[in-house]
């Protein structure tokens, strides 16, 4: 047996004080995970799960109301068998480890280089001109110039801070490295690229990595096996080919049927098809024509006194885009794309600069928001993190009853409260007296989401924007809520414009795709057509990037598993 | 709130969200409810002082600067008057003071703050400019130029200290509304069609109440402070009885050097326990609205080891 | 580059304040009814022939504008007008006064820092244990004495041990240098512990929640898995943090300090700046009043600008 990194019979516990009650949750259940140098796994779970717990205790990283038992084996020996004592001088020399916001995981105030000097210094790794040079070796071997070790935190891309991340990391040249969702917050080129990366270095340091994630794509791509995680419980482990083909448990198998195939949504008709050609040709729900959107930086008085003006660069340039009844469209792109800015745009919420837009056929471009008011009935928004759209202090009745009492809508609080119920019952919150009188907190995710839909459609508004209404949620209940927003658009009739930086998503659910790439449209078609054969580069670029959940397809390791 | 993603929080992290979760940490915190207690106190305290003080504060009723004893508990002032009934008395003008100048601090903080935060633009650039100004300039030194200006009398007193103490209240609340403001759920009540005036009523106002709440307690221990360091310097109105001027008489009338402390200190223990009891209180409500105190990486023990039946001597 | 912009605009805010404090200070007392200035006949003991040339100094003849540049121009060039009291130019006594002054805060208000820091930290670090709680009750206590209270009481306590009033010994005649100065810091000690213990606690408490919330960051947790000590973990991350909000709050405390001092001079008769305006107010001495305003203003607002250079030097992150 020779393994880089065994955890055997692995529980954690935790004690909360909630007021005066004590509670002890067992968040971590006997896990048993094993690789061998230069193996890479995926520890793969839904939020909640315990994988993220489980390898901070790999490193002795739990809060004081942790209680740990079990064994981590690190070269034949049992590092918790001391606790922290034990723990402590294995930290960075021996497994690193790279933590999942590098924004909030790097010291604002100091510079990167200082911050990777500081792990050589304090295990006696390098020192002086030595050391500078070792950083200088460390960002460049993550394709960060050497000179940019002076730079603050601040003053480096998502990416780079990731990658910063992984040098310094590397900087005491550990056998292991535990990787905590290292690409969740990143766009998914920047992920192609930061998963290459591991997986290059991987190889050639023969590095033993544990990639935490919840995206089996990623884990397909860039792994050689996978243990995944339910409850604290690894319920399954093996070759990611195997868990692929062969799924033993059904959570896996619902795990990878969640997650998103554009190339299967290429191949295979749409999974609900509405021809949009049934839809009476009159004229279209929402029609956007040649928009144009800078953002407004309130001017300083150094600027009024050098004359120069409050705008900023354009934001959104020259974008068209028509939505018909009963169509969903999807507006694709990464973050900064400006597709966000073209949904507030279309909402009212921000001034354009150029163009038009009509709802219905009437010009909504310079109406002012008490003039928009009231035609707000008919378009409603829903939007992306269910957890912040919702006011806390709100029951579930009153959230979905606001906007009818906004608009007038229901005479008497029976009315208003047959077309909350009825607006409970279309998104699937049934029975709805059960929900009625729930607060945010005591819903899971999907179910808030839907609420926020039930809000939006109580006003059965005709025009429906989503922006992102999925990404915030776990794999798991994605598809549920986009089914939901299918069948709105197939018997409501509503026409839906939907955002999302997901092309797969785009693919699977809507009947036209727009691509945005820096506040222009780059391509735009019927979706399969769009995914199957892209004619635009930068849709080939961002179709290359995503990474597939057969781990048969070339990924990030050209040949990984 | 940076991006949260999928997968992210563990458990161990998770804050409770909810306002009455959050009201109920407050009350479970002991500090919380002793401050509670000492506030209530004093109040009832102030209610009923005409009721229950023993000696009328008007005349005379024993020695010069007599020490405390079993008829006049507290001892008496330079003029012969019983201390206990005159801080008994003291406290109801000092606990209106700081009350009134605190309401008219909150007032005034908490409108400059909640339309400076909601509606931002130029309104927010002139409120803010104006409230950095206040901020900047000392603030009992204006107080004293102003009070001595206008001559001494404790309405003065009162709108002096309200008027110049809202500047904090309006950072805190601007800052908070203005956070609120850029909140997914008041954005989606925006795009609903709601007024602003419905937003700011359902919305903004109860978001920030108990923040109000906090800064509101807060707020009375600076104005009560003010108010005697105000009567200290001769520039509150020299007939009325607080807590400040008993204290300034027992100086003047040279208290101090005769030794008869007695003349002194229960007034100023009445103002600091006061002063510990809305401490004590608006700090732990703040605490509890800030879920970032709950989280501490270095902890003075870390996690613990719990042996697990068969973790023999060989375990590897 | 990015960073001169900041500095300028922090420079440029406290020209501007100092500005709108001459010009508050100009309305208090000329143009308000029944501000001194325009009831000149109120000056105390005044012959005709000084009132003749209050009248000519002020401008009183002329109109407002023309009265508020008059003010302006005096007032930039060192003018403060005469004290009614001593027939000293305002400034003289002003300089005299900070002369006095500057010593005693300085050392109460570093003390304060010193123990405050020392205090907040050790309380975070070890938050919830028997230290913490300690040393959160005793600032707490301390936070709520009011200042006078607090100097009184040491006065009482220490009656006759210690010197009680004034910076040094009128009887001690004759005595070297270094006696004299020995005197002065046996007279600063009643004051100083005064003015530390009133400006400690706050710093204590304020430095406590500023390092709790520190503690919490994540790159804490980094920092902890790199395998950095404890101490070192403390210094240069935490606390090297903490230095933002901590310089805030010195700069916040500024008015409590010179609440504070006010307090105390007047209470151990430390003739400083405090005490002056103490006196002006008793006197109606106006122009020193007026003079104290405006000098202790634009004292506290220069510390103010340092505070801003001081974050800025510590935070990378502030470009414009």
């Amino acid at each position: 047996m020779n393994s880089a990194l065994a955890i055997q019979d692995l529980n954690i516990w935790f004690g909360t004080d909630v007021g005066v009650r004590r509670a002890e949750f067992h968040v971590v259940k006997n896990v048993n995970l094993e690789l061998a140098p230069g193996e890479r796994l995926g520890l793969v779970g839904e939020s909640g799960s315990g994988k993220t717990t489980t390898i901070l205790a790999a490193m002795g990283l739990l809060t004081s109301n942790a209680e740990v038992s079990g064994r981590i084996i690190l070269d034949r020996k049992d590092i918790l068998r001391d606790g922290e004592l034990s723990v402590a001088p294995h930290r960075w020399k021996d497994i690193a480890m790279v933590f999942q916001g590098a924004m909030s995981a790097f010291n604002p105030v100091k510079t990167i280089g200082w911050q990777i000097a500081e792990a050589m210094q304090v295990h006696g790794v390098a020192r002086g001109v030595a050391m500078s040079r070792r950083i200088g070796e460390l960002l460049e071997l993550v394709g960060i110039p050497a000179d940019h070790a002076s730079r603050f935190p601040h003053q480096f891309s998502g990416g780079m801070r990731q990658r910063a991340m992984i040098a310094m990391a590397l900087a005491c040249e550990p056998k292991v490295l535990l990787a905590d969702e290292p690409t969740t917050a990143l766009d998914v080129m920047v992920q192609d690229q930061v998963m290459k990366l591991l997986v290059r270095l991987s190889k050639e340091l023969n590095l033993a990595l544990i990639l935490v994630t919840h995206d089996l794509a990623v884990v397909a791509q860039s792994c050689h096996r996978a243990a995944v995680m339910l409850k604290g419980e690894v319920i399954e482990q093996g070759r990611v080919a195997d868990l692929y083909h062969r799924p033993k448990h059904e959570y896996t198998r619902k795990l990878f049927d969640a997650t998103p195939d554009v190339f299967a949504a290429a191949q295979a008709p749409r999974r609900v098809s509405t021809p949009p050609s049934e839809v009476p040709q009159n004229a279209p729900l929402l029609d956007v024509r040649g928009l144009s959107v800078s953002y407004l930086r309130s001017r300083t008085f150094g600027d009024m006194v050098r004359g120069r003006p409050a705008e900023a660069p354009v934001a959104v340039d020259d974008v068209s885009l028509r939505v018909k009844r009963g169509e969903m469209v999807a507006l694709v792109g990464q973050s900064g794309s400006g597709k966000t800015t073209t949904l507030q745009a279309v909402l009212g919420m921000i001034r354009p600069r150029g163009g038009s837009i009509q709802i219905n056929g009437r010009d909504v471009t310079s109406l002012t928001s008490r003039q928009w008011r009231p035609l707000r009935r008919q378009v409603q928004m829903i939007y992306q993190d269910p957890y912040e759209s919702l006011d806390l202090r709100y029951r579930v009745r009153s959230t979905v009853e606001e906007p009818l009492r906004v608009h007038g809508i229901g005479a008497t609080a029976k009315e208003r409260e047959t077309l909350v119920s009825a607006a409970l019952d279309r998104v699937g919150l049934t029975p709805v007296q059960r929900y009625l009188g729930r607060f945010p907190h005591e819903l899971s995710g999907g179910q808030r989401q839907r609420v926020a839909i039930a809000a939006a459609i109580v006003l059965k508004p005709e025009l429906l924007l989503a922006d992102e209404p999925v990404s915030m949620l776990d794999v798991s209940v994605r598809a549920g809520v986009l089914e939901l927003l299918n069948e709105l658009r197939a018997d409501s009739r509503m026409g839906i414009l939907m955002i999302t930086h997901d092309l797969s998503t785009a693919a699977n659910y809507a009947d036209r795709v727009a691509v945005m790439h820096q506040g222009r449209i780059v391509e735009e078609g019927d979706a399969a057509t769009v995914v199957r054969s892209p004619r635009a580069p930068y849709t080939r670029a961002l179709l290359a990037s995503i990474p597939h959940p057969d781990p048969d397809r070339s990924g990030f390791g050209d040949s990984a598993a | 709130m940076t991006l949260s993603t999928p997968g992210t929080p563990s458990p161990e992290l998770v804050v409770r969200f909810g306002f009455w979760p959050m009201l109920r940490d407050v009350v479970h915190q002991p500090a919380a409810l002793a401050g509670l207690a000492i506030v209530s106190f004093f109040t009832v305290l102030a209610l009923i002082a005409p009721l229950i003080e023993p000696y009328t504060i008007h005349e005379a009723t024993c020695a010069v600067f007599e020490p405390p004893s079993w008829q006049h508990w507290f001892g008496c002032d330079d003029g012969g008057i019983d201390v206990f009934s005159l801080v008994l008395r003291g406290g109801r003008i000092s606990m209106i003071v700081g009350a009134t100048a605190t309401l008219i601090a909150i007032g005034i903080g908490a409108t400059v703050g909640v339309l400076s935060g909601y509606f931002g633009g130029w309104l927010d650039v002139v409120l803010m400019r104006v409230t950095d100004y206040f901020l900047v300039i000392p603030q009992i030194v204006l107080m004293i130029v102003i009070a001595a200006v206008w001559g001494p009398s404790l309405s003065h007193v009162i709108v002096v200290i309200g008027v110049l103490m809202w500047t904090s209240t309006a950072r805190l609340i601007r800052a908070q509304v203005k956070s609120l403001r850029e909140r997914v759920y008041v954005k989606r009540v925006e795009a609903l069609g709601a007024s602003h005036l419905h937003i700011i009523v359902r919305h903004i106002i109860p978001q920030v109440g108990p923040l109000l709440v906090a800064n509101t307690v807060l707020a009375i221990t600076v104005a009560i402070f003010n108010e005697t360091a105000l009567a200290f310097l001769g520039l509150s109105d020299p007939t009325a009885i607080t807590w400040g001027t008993i204290m300034e008489h027992a100086f003047d009338r040279a208290a101090v050097s005769s030794g008869a402390w007695w003349a002194i200190v229960p007034a100023g223990v009445a103002v600091a326990v006061l002063i510990m009891g809305c401490y004590m209180l608006g700090r732990s409500i703040e605490d509890g609205l800030n879920p970032r105190l709950k989280v501490s990486y270095l902890s003075l023990h870390g996690w613990k080891l719990r042996p697990l039946v068969g973790r023999g001597p060989d375990a590897v | 580059m990015q960073g001169s912009g900041y500095v300028w605009k922090r420079v440029g805010f406290a020209v501007v304040t100092v500005f709108v404090a001459l010009t508050l200070n100009f309305v208090l007392f000329r143009v308000l009814p029944g501000g001194p200035v325009s009831q000149i006949s109120r000056v105390p003991n005044a012959s005709p022939a000084l009132k003749q040339a209050l009248i000519a100094q002020f401008g009183l003849d002329k109109p407002l504008w023309e009265q508020y540049l008059l003010y302006l121009g005096q007032t930039l060039h060192g003018n403060l007008g005469v004290s009614y009291m001593n027939r000293q130019p305002v400034f003289d006594n002003l300089i005299e006064a900070f002369a006095n002054t500057i010593p005693m805060v300085a050392l109460g208000t570093i003390l304060a820092l010193v123990i405050g820091i020392a205090a907040g930290v050790v309380s975070a670090v070890r938050r919830g244990s028997a230290i913490d709680h300690l040393s959160t009750n005793i600032a707490v206590l301390f936070y709520a004495f009011p200042t006078q209270f607090l100097g009184m009481m040491l006065l009482i306590a220490f009656a006759g041990i210690l010197p009680a009033a004034g910076m040094n010994d009128p009887f001690a005649i004759g005595g070297s240098r270094w006696d004299a100065f020995l005197d002065m810091l046996k007279h600063m000690i009643l004051p100083v512990t005064t003015l530390a213990l009133t400006l400690y606690a706050e710093n204590a408490l304020i430095v406590r929640s500023a390092m709790l919330e520190t503690l919490g960051e994540d790159y804490i947790l980094t920092a902890k898995a790199k395998g950095v000590p404890r101490g070192r973990l403390i210094r240069a991350h935490a606390l090297r943090n903490a230095m933002l909000p901590i310089v805030t709050m010195v700069a916040m405390s500024l008015g409590a300090i010179v609440t504070g001092s006010i307090l105390i001079e007047v209470i151990f008769s430390w003739p400083g700046i405090g005490r002056a305006l103490y006196t002006a107010v008793l006197k109606r001495d106006y122009p020193m009043l007026q003079g104290g305003f405006l000098a202790i203003t634009v004292v506290v607002i220069t510390f103010n600008l340092f505070a801003d250079l001081i974050y800025h030097k510590l935070d990378p992150r502030i470009a414009t």
